[in-house]
């Protein structure tokens, strides 16, 4: 199955709008072992797409590809209509216009919470001081803890970090966020909070990617679900479609052991 | 796959400029920060040069076969014919100080180790003590308080004379024992024209000593009974090295038959061809490494892809390779018969050393041992050459960098016990062993895996700070090259032996604690 | 610039800060176990098992015995300790002019202030000294006085004229044991004062309050050093002075000193008090990035200004020295107002790569003798082009580039007026060099921690990069100049170093030296800070990456902080071994602390052949250094909670 038939498969009104991120036929191998296998996808404006597979499928990878955290090999990855090549100033753009947040939160953790927010307006986006931390206190009221701005990270609960992320991510003002596993070092209680600010996120137009093993929030917000298993995307569609009716053995085995 | 996608269809990729290109910046950056690099070393070795040449002053390392016309305080030759050879005294008592330097240390350090996590107060503080003392002074100082101190604790060399014969005595026990302020003297052992062919006899001997070892472990772990394999091992060591004492002339003809036709081998051998073997091998070198960064990057069922970077890196390897072709053939040609020359010597060293006392069984003992004696040159006494002379001056440097040592080996020691996290005693203790076989067996070995790289460290700077002894004169290489340089003003010359003698050490080093340490990490998997 | 620094400053109290809430959390939790009683006590821990008590015997005995020895060696008629009384100066600044030494007071009056202020102002405040200690202390060390007391060997007895009395065997006659008892009076005094002390705090608080009050731990030293002060206004301190080379008999130490000490003792507790006054409003933060930068250039301006004593040739200053300054700082800053605006894109980095071409250019120019120019503007360049490299990582807004420029300004201005004092000729009139003793000491490795700590940066970075060429030279240069002893490599600075250097340049022993320690000690720096590099997660400088930080940023904003503070505690290590090797000076022929001990005292006519007494001066004054820098350390280390998560 190729990713025509997913898109095809999707709402006309989202075929509609404009790409943003588009792979072609990526292949990314570390030594001899290959990660990814030709991915193909398109990712529409505004559109959530949530990526599921096995661990080592690949689908960090692919995310941490289209941000150029790891360079493909071959095939192409274009981003709101910038090429990822070995151009400084395409990798500098893309950056900024890209936000990410990881598993592991990965915050400063020798900055307060507002310094690490503001860090990025004040240094990429060469936004000036009080603009910047006006900024992160704004965003940081958006995700729920306005509270903790004079705080270090080492003083927060995961939740509360990864909402820092979230923010620091948003500083940037991004056109698109990539999720990489956000609420999988998460206590289970602080799940939600992060999920929450993320389905926020969502009904607010942001295009994103999300590599998660939350189901519920796959059912509830996504556009589009693709399933990757051994660097492949095999099957796509929206969640109705994906959840109930499966075209794939391999998604109807993972599925089986997921649910 | 067919593509309809629109927006796929825009231009191809485009190449961006080179400012832009991270991977060209990024060698771009590299290269020009090698290029400045070799200039400035080019450039002040110029320089160098220039004001060698200025003030007139020789280079070379002529001065190592010329008589350098000094005498060593101590060491196996001290009336050296050549440069060269005086330095070889130098090297040699240094790795001799380094060496049991080394040993002592590290059995003194871990005593004091233990002895700080003493349960008995005092053997504790004590112990803290001594390490405080010790490491924060500065080595030098000790050498020199060292020094001092056995000028005025000991008594003086030559102070009882027989005032009817004029004969010198020393104590405490005359002959075999003497103490003073100018050392001290012991019975020295050392090795005789046997010992080579012993030496075969005792490497058969370690062969057959760790078969045996491992039979006995194997019928221990079948039948449970105590074998005692490593006691079996070492008596087995033993009885080898007690009959090869009387049959070792058997092994002469080694000399003879082996390594003389080898000597003969790289006698007939051309420079040349030791050239375009050096050449070979730098090609052949640089040709796997490139051949296994292909494989790295092949795919399965694809050809290599190669990044730019990967490119790159191999322009360089190939290019060094080139480099060292052009260094063997037209720069150094004299480095292929340097290397002719020296390995024909060393075998033919060994040819002699192991073709000697063949036949007379019995009169050739491996060992010797000869007593101190006293030398008296007019009115002055000193120590004679017989004896395993402790000179001040080694005593000085041998106490001060061994305690000193020691205090540091106490630390790491004190740290790998107590990084072994308290649930293996509990654990240990809790399957039922003794207190005893818990520290032997659990402890110690996870205590030892901790300590062994900083012990290594160590050994390092042990090794390195011998070298304090230019301080109280024990001749070690850098005394020694002190002089010769005073002398002749080859200054770089010498410096450049210093390097890589140093150097070399500090790689035997870390390669043999390198060795215990994969070992061990292998046994933790 | 200065801003971000405050910035990373005030980041960095708030980690001690809770650090301190983190130590505090661990004493609460840690069990506080009462004291034992002293017979169960002396049960416990000397006689607990057959094998503790006969070690114990066997130790007490051996230690008594060793105590013994040391006290009559030290006490012996042969020992002069007047050698190291009367040298007191030659040890510690050796020949040094007096009529200068105003200029040393100076010097040290500067430290001690910004000491007191560092002390006052530090975070760092432990819970002190328990008195259950102080008492312990007291006793013991009045123990072991009136142990001396009794174990010394009577004194020799003298005749009239001063002469030692021999007897038939040529050994000393000793006074009898009791009346060598009745005249160690003083001594009885001070022993039986301090074990008295330590009973009475033992017995009048009992266990809980003795373990529970605390004395300040600065407090405490304080009152410390204001008794060893003191001690000059009354005690007699030894037998004769010194003034310049004559040796005056009856002038005693402290008629010398005991002005200036005590006028040091009110200078570093008045700035301690001011410290701790500053500490508590909110301009602390502030105040401590300026008292850390003055101790940056505390060196700088005591060596070469306060210490050197330059004579300035003012025409000179006004025709070249403050114009070329002047556009340095004024045209360099304009250019770095150019370079750091936020939308100047490629345009800056060809002109930052242009210039930097020019500047190296200048330096190959001068090799090759085609055009003269200051050495000064070579290096003012060079750095003003390295600074035009890296201006557009720190583009922003109009404030944030006025106070880059205004740093850039700032150092220039520094670095413009240090050169110009270190070019002009010293005026102190001292044989060799000005400086000599402890002082040589200090400062060379007070200059090597500064001077190889940026080159120490550099290396570590180099070698944990991901590019080739820069990791292999990074290594081969550390690796190298960690495999052969520093000794090799001080010869080679202190006999080699000209023979390298182009015509006309020559280079000052000890300032060659001095490079040979920067350099040998920057290898070493570079293992620890690449220790503290391996530290940083990747994490780190993936998200810095996914942010759109530039190289430099990440590395300056992200890694070095992170990395800087887990190196602390080794870095501290490493300047314990510099202070320590500094003695090595003393084999290359430059007279530093040790030198003057092992060398110039016992050449003195007076002191012929005396040896041992300076050395052991230089050995406890050593220790005391070393000691209290490894104490500084261990409580830096439980404070960061490195090796704790």
């Amino acid at each position: 199955m190729s990713f025509s038939d997913a898109t095809a498969a999707v709402s006309d009104e989202l075929a509609a709008r404009d790409d943003i991120i588009i792979c072609d036929s990526v292949d990314k191998w570390y030594g001899d072992f290959q990660a990814l296998k030709g991915v193909s996808a398109t990712i529409k404006e505004r559109e959530v797409v949530v990526v599921l597979g096995p661990s080592g499928s690949g689908k960090s990878t692919w995310i941490r590809c289209i941000n150029r955290l790891e360079q493909h090999q071959s095939g192409r990855i274009i981003v709101d209509g910038v090429e990822l090549t070995n151009d400084t100033r395409n990798i500098e753009k893309i950056r900024s216009e890209v936000g990410m947040v990881f598993q592991q939160f990965n915050l400063f953790p020798h900055l307060s919470v507002i310094d690490n927010i503001s860090l990025a307006p004040l240094w990429v986006r060469k936004r000036p001081r009080a603009e910047a931390e006006r900024l992160a206190s704004d965003l940081l009221e958006r995700v729920g803890i306005p509270e903790q701005a004079e705080k270090f990270p080492g003083q927060l609960s995961g939740g509360q970090q990864q909402r820092v992320a979230i923010a620091r991510a948003l500083a940037m003002e991004p056109r698109i966020m990539l999720f990489d596993e956000p609420t999988s070092a998460l206590d289970p209680e602080m799940i939600k909070e992060v999920l929450d600010v993320m389905k926020e996120l969502a009904v607010g137009g942001m295009t994103m990617m999300v590599v998660t093993h939350e189901m519920g929030f796959a059912r509830e917000v996504a556009d589009r679900v693709i399933f990757m298993e051994s660097g492949e995307i095999v099957e796509a569609g929206t969640p109705e479609h994906f959840f109930t009716d499966p075209q794939e053995d391999r998604t109807k085995l993972f599925l089986s052991q997921i649910l | 796959m067919t593509d309809t996608q629109p927006s796929l269809q825009l231009a191809a990729t485009a190449k961006p400029p080179f400012y832009r290109d991270a991977t060209f910046v990024k060698w771009l950056v590299q290269v020009a920060t090698l290029v400045v690099t070799l200039f400035a070393i080019g450039f002040l070795a110029r320089e160098a040069g220039d004001s060698l040449r200025a003030k007139s002053i020789q280079t070379g390392f002529g001065f190592l076969d010329v008589d350098p016309a000094i005498s060593l305080g101590e060491g196996i030759d001290t009336d050296p014919a050549t440069g060269g050879r005086a330095l070889w005294v130098g090297m040699v008592n240094t790795i001799r100080m380094a060496a049991a330097g080394i040993v002592l240390a590290t059995i003194l350090g871990t005593l004091i180790g233990i002895g700080r996590l003493s349960s008995n107060w005092l053997v504790a503080k004590l112990a803290s003590g001594f390490i405080e003392y010790m490491r924060n002074i500065p080595l030098l100082v000790h050498i020199i308080l060292f020094f001092v101190t056995i000028a005025v604790v000991f008594p003086d060399f030559g102070e009882n004379v027989d005032p009817v014969t004029g004969e010198v005595t020393q104590g405490p026990w005359n002959g075999v024992i003497h103490v003073s302020n100018k050392g001290f003297s012991v019975p020295r052992v050392h090795i005789e024209d046997g010992f080579y062919q012993w030496l075969i006899i005792v490497v058969i001997g370690c062969f057959a000593a760790r078969w045996i070892s491992r039979q006995r472990r194997i019928t221990r772990d079948q039948t449970g009974n105590e074998t005692y394999p490593l006691i079996s091992a070492l008596g087995v060591v033993a009885a080898f090295g007690a009959i090869g004492w009387f049959i070792h002339p058997i092994f002469g003809f080694v000399g003879d038959l082996l390594f003389a036709p080898i000597r003969d081998l790289i006698d007939a051998t051309p420079p040349n061809l030791v050239q375009l073997l050096l050449c070979v091998v730098a090609i052949i070198a640089a040709g796997l490494w490139i051949k296994g960064f292909f494989d790295a990057r092949r795919t399965p069922g694809d050809s290599a892809k190669l990044t730019d970077d990967d490119w790159f890196r191999v322009i360089f390897a190939g290019f060094a390779a080139a480099t060292a072709c052009v260094v063997f053939l037209v720069l150094w040609p004299g480095l292929s018969s340097w290397l002719v020359n020296s390995s024909r010597d060393l075998f033919d060293v060994l040819a002699n050393k192991f073709g000697e006392g063949r036949g007379n069984i019995g009169d050739d003992p491996p060992f010797g041992v000869s007593m101190p004696d006293i030398e008296k040159r007019g009115n002055f006494a000193n120590m004679g050459p017989a004896g395993l002379n402790l000179t001040q001056g080694f005593a000085a440097v041998f106490f001060g960098v061994v305690l000193y040592t020691a205090a540091f080996v106490a630390e790491i020691v004190r740290g790998g016990i107590l990084a072994v996290p308290k649930g293996q005693t509990e654990a240990a203790l809790a399957v039922g062993l003794r207190r005893s076989t818990m520290l032997r067996r659990v402890i110690l070995p996870q205590a030892f895996r901790v300590s062994l790289p900083p012990l290594g460290n160590q050994y390092l700077n042990l090794t390195k700070n011998t070298s304090l002894a230019i301080a109280v004169g024990y001749t070690d290489v850098v005394q020694v090259g002190q002089t010769i340089f005073n002398q002749t003003g080859r200054s770089l010359e010498v410096f450049i032996i210093w390097m890589l003698f140093y150097l070399a050490c500090s790689l035997t080093i870390s390669v043999v604690v390198n060795f215990f340490n994969v070992r061990l990490k292998i046994v933790e998997r | 610039m200065s801003s971000e620094l405050e910035h990373l400053a005030r980041g960095t109290a708030e980690l001690i800060a809770n650090a301190d809430e983190r130590e505090a959390e661990d004493a609460a939790s840690r069990p506080d176990e009462p004291s034992l009683p002293p017979l169960q006590w002396l049960k416990v821990n000397l006689f607990s098992s057959v094998l503790n008590t006969a070690l114990t015997i066997v130790f007490g005995l051996a230690g008594v015995l060793a105590y013994q020895r040391l006290l009559n060696w030290a006490f012996s008629h042969e020992r002069n300790w007047d050698a190291v009384r009367v040298n007191m100066r030659a040890l510690f600044t050796f020949t040094y002019p007096s009529s200068q030494y105003g200029r040393i007071w100076v010097t040290l009056g500067i430290v001690l202030t910004l000491a007191g202020l560092s002390l006052g102002l530090s975070r760092m405040v432990g819970q002190g000294v328990s008195l259950k200690r102080i008492s312990i202390w007291c006793m013991a060390w009045g123990g072991a006085v009136i142990a001396g007391i009794v174990l010394v060997q009577p004194h020799a007895k003298r005749s009239a004229d001063g002469e030692i009395l021999l007897d038939a065997d040529f050994e000393p006659v000793r006074e009898s044991f009791g009346t060598a008892m009745a005249d160690r009076g003083w001594w009885w005094l001070i022993g039986v004062l301090l074990l008295a002390t330590g009973l009475a705090i033992w017995v009048i608080l009992g266990d809980l309050k003795r373990r529970k009050t605390f004395v300040g731990a600065i407090p405490f030293t304080l009152g410390v050093l204001a008794f060893a002060v003191s001690t000059l206004w009354w005690f007699h301190w030894g037998n004769y002075g010194q003034q310049g080379d004559i040796i005056e008999p009856g002038r005693t130490v402290k008629d010398s000193a005991k002005l200036p000490w005590t006028a040091m003792w009110f200078v570093l507790t008045g700035a301690y008090l001011v410290g701790r006054r500053i500490s508590a409003t909110d301009r602390a933060a502030s105040v401590r990035v300026v008292v850390n930068l003055s101790w940056l250039l505390a060196p700088f301006i005591t060596f070469w200004v306060i210490l050197r004593d330059p004579q300035i040739d003012y025409a000179h200053v006004m025709s070249t020295d403050l114009p070329m300054a002047l556009g340095f700082m004024i045209g360099g800053g304009a250019l770095l107002f150019f370079l750091t605006k936020p939308d100047l894109g490629e345009i800056g980095r060809i002109l930052g790569v242009g210039l930097f071409g020019i500047a190296i250019f200048n330096w190959v120019a001068a090799f090759f003798g085609i055009y003269p120019m200051l050495q000064k503007a070579r290096i003012s360049f060079l750095l003003l082009a390295l600074v035009a490299l890296a201006a557009h990582n720190f583009a922003g807004e109009r404030a944030q580039r006025l106070r880059f420029v205004y740093a850039w300004a700032a150092v220039m201005a520094i670095l413009h007026y240090l050169v110009t004092m270190i070019n002009a000729p010293s005026t102190v009139d001292a044989p060799d060099e000005f400086v000599g003793g402890f002082l040589v000491t200090v400062y060379i490795a007070v200059f090597t921690m500064i001077f190889s700590f940026p080159l120490g940066v550099l290396l570590a970075l180099g070698r944990t990069s991901t590019l080739p060429i820069f990791r292999v030279l990074s290594t081969i240069y550390i690796e190298t100049v960690r495999g052969v002893p520093f000794i090799t490599i001080l010869f080679f600075f202190s006999t080699f170093l000209n023979i390298f250097l182009p015509d006309g340049m020559e280079i000052e022993q000890l300032a060659a030296a001095g490079l040979g320690f920067a350099l040998f000690s920057a290898a070493y720096l570079a293992e620890n800070i690449r220790g503290g590099l391996q530290a940083v997660r990747r994490g780190q400088y993936e998200a810095s990456d996914a942010l759109g930080l530039s190289t430099v940023q990440r590395t300056g904003f992200i890694v070095l902080p992170q990395a800087l503070r887990v190196s602390i505690p080794p870095l501290v290590g490493a300047t314990i071994s510099t202070f320590k090797e500094t003695s090595l000076l003393a084999i290359i022929g430059i007279i530093d602390f040790l030198r003057v001990a092992n060398s110039v005292i016992p050449g003195q006519t007076v002191f012929l052949g005396v040896r041992m007494e300076g050395l052991l001066f230089v050995c406890m004054i050593y220790w005391i250094g070393a000691y209290s820098m490894s104490k500084f350390s261990q409580r830096l280390e439980r404070h960061l909670g490195v090796g704790e998560n």
